[in-house]
């Protein structure tokens, strides 16, 4: 119950936070989902890693177009 | 490939086939029927040889989240009905047209690509062509069964977490999803881009192959593909699976399998002389990864349209996006992190093995509308579920060719079950060997339903 109680704080912080306005109908299926999701993040959470275990995204730079007057 | 009728024919008796059967299948959003006949005439008349067109006359159809000139995207929704029509074809329809293939619609999927059965509220369910009580699977459910059912012989889908390779386990055809990268996206709508293939759907390995080819090459406009050249694919597949050090993934990639879909991996495995059971560490993370990241960034995507006109979205999808909308960021980098640990681990792998093999989907197609099924002892959600195999895959990238199986459930016989062809990263040629050698061996293969 505490844990359920926590999440429709969550729930509803975020929502402001977000601009999102969750009807009576949307409620109970955001609320059971965000539920599934937290019992299941702690299997990636609970993962130790060390700082130099990235992500392996990359950013690739974006070249400018090609110029005469590049020097 | 394209045989000896002219395009034109070929165009012709697809239309026919899809007005004969769509209302059974529901697998067409559109049919473009002048547009094709005008360039089916036109590869007609080119007089190009086959070496220029060498898909010369096939008829296809795109996901409907790839951009048709003239019609908005709707990558399923509802929503995207209000969009501009696209200005131009996406990248890789121009690519399969400029090797002769004729484009004649577009395909049904799960909303935004997000769902495992494409039982998409705004548009109907696509049926499963071989049962068509059942669901096609998803999010390219359209366009696996319209090669199941033999409305046209390719087509093009996509696959964040497993929609070509569900949908073609399901339906019994072939699918290829592509190494991350591979190919270019440029003219299709997103989901998920940090994990967004796209790939073909057809009736064998040889078609695969014909189309991917046609479809390899850079373009600078998606800032995710990867600068490779073209590696082509349909001369190697003679070479076979001889030589090939083939291996069978363990663990929960059994564990999260029914009987039939074991089967399947061990028939395989059998014709190939596959011995050796291969162990992925933290395969059940992996998935978790790939879940938070897909809710995250999927929901992300949509956050405006969430904002001011959530109740647009289908049922099916609408409280799964405004979750992922409130996910910690910490949950999400944290999982792009254990995504890339666990790439380097798998990675260790292929330096032992060319290939692993593994199922597909969990089951067979469970019926429209299902919502729990019983995986050895644990009652699951049956549409999330259908991707359980395929996400720790796509997770990382990898290139996968699924093949079809069949009689192989007793409780429903008359169903198909895939398995994964699974490559190291770039090696889509020894994906599309063996399956092309299981083909060859009648191990697999992709018979038009019969449509009863």
């Amino acid at each position: 119950m505490g844990v359920s109680l926590d999440m429709e704080a969550y729930v509803d912080a975020q929502c402001a936070l977000l601009g999102l306005t969750l009807s009576a109908a949307q409620r109970p299926g955001v609320l059971r989902y965000m539920q599934l999701v937290a019992g299941m993040a702690p299997r990636v959470m609970d993962f130790c890693l060390t700082p130099a275990d990235e992500s392996g995204n990359t950013f690739v730079p974006v070249a400018a177009p090609a110029s005469d007057d590049a020097p | 490939m394209s045989g000896t009728a002219s395009a034109v024919d070929q165009v012709t008796a697809a239309l026919a086939r899809v007005e004969a059967s769509d209302a059974r299948i529901n697998a067409f959003t559109a049919v473009l029927a002048e547009r094709a006949l005008a360039r089916a005439a036109a590869v007609d008349a080119s007089g190009a040889s086959d070496t220029v067109l060498p898909l010369r006359g096939l008829p296809f159809a795109v996901k409907n989240l790839f951009d048709l000139q003239g019609l908005a995207t709707l990558a399923g929704s509802k929503i995207e009905r209000d969009a501009a029509p696209a200005t131009r074809d996406a990248v890789l329809v121009r690519r399969l047209e400029a090797a002769g293939a004729v484009c004649v619609g577009a395909l049904n999927m799960d909303e935004y690509a997000y769902g495992f059965t494409t039982e998409n509220t705004h548009y109907g369910a696509t049926h499963n062509p071989h049962d068509t009580t059942r669901i096609s699977g998803g999010s390219s459910g359209g366009s696996a069964a319209a090669v199941a059912a033999g409305q046209v012989p390719l087509t093009l889908g996509s696959d964040t977490n497993g929609s070509i390779r569900v949908p073609a386990s399901l339906c019994g055809v072939f699918g290829l999803k592509p190494t991350y990268g591979r190919l270019p996206r440029t003219g299709s709508y997103p989901f998920v881009a940090s994990l967004d293939h796209l790939g073909p759907f057809a009736r064998s390995a040889a078609e695969l192959a014909a189309a991917y080819d046609a479809m390899q090459g850079r373009d600078a406009e998606d800032p995710a593909q990867v600068a490779r050249p073209v590696e082509a694919t349909v001369t190697a597949l003679p070479r076979g699976a001889g030589g090939l050090r083939i291996g069978v993934l363990g663990g929960w990639f059994r564990s999260m399998a029914l009987p039939p879909a074991r089967a399947a991996v061990d028939r395989c495995a059998a014709a190939l002389g596959a011995t050796e059971e291969v162990l992925w560490p933290e395969v059940d993370r992996a998935r978790t990864a790939a879940f938070l990241i897909t809710n995250a960034e999927g929901a992300a995507l949509h956050l405006h349209d969430l904002q001011r006109r959530a109740d647009d979205f289908d049922p099916h999808t609408r409280d799964r996006f405004l979750a992922g909308a409130l996910l910690p960021a910490a949950w999400v980098q944290h999982a792009q992190r254990v995504r890339h640990w666990f790439a380097r681990q798998v990675a260790q792998s292929f330096g032992q093995w060319d290939v692993l093999l593994a199922p597909a989907t969990p089951c067979t197609a469970p019926g429209i509308g299902t919502e729990w099924i019983e995986i050895n002892g644990h009652r699951m959600p049956a549409r999330a579920s259908m991707g359980l195999l395929t996400q720790p895959v796509s997770c990382i990238g990898l290139p996968v060719a699924t093949v079809p199986l069949w009689g192989l459930d007793p409780a429903a016989p008359h169903l198909p079950i895939g398995v994964q062809v699974i490559a190291a990263p770039w090696r889509e040629d020894l994906c599309l060997r063996v399956a092309h050698a299981l083909q060859t061996a009648g191990v697999v293969s992709a018979p038009v339903a019969k449509l009863n």
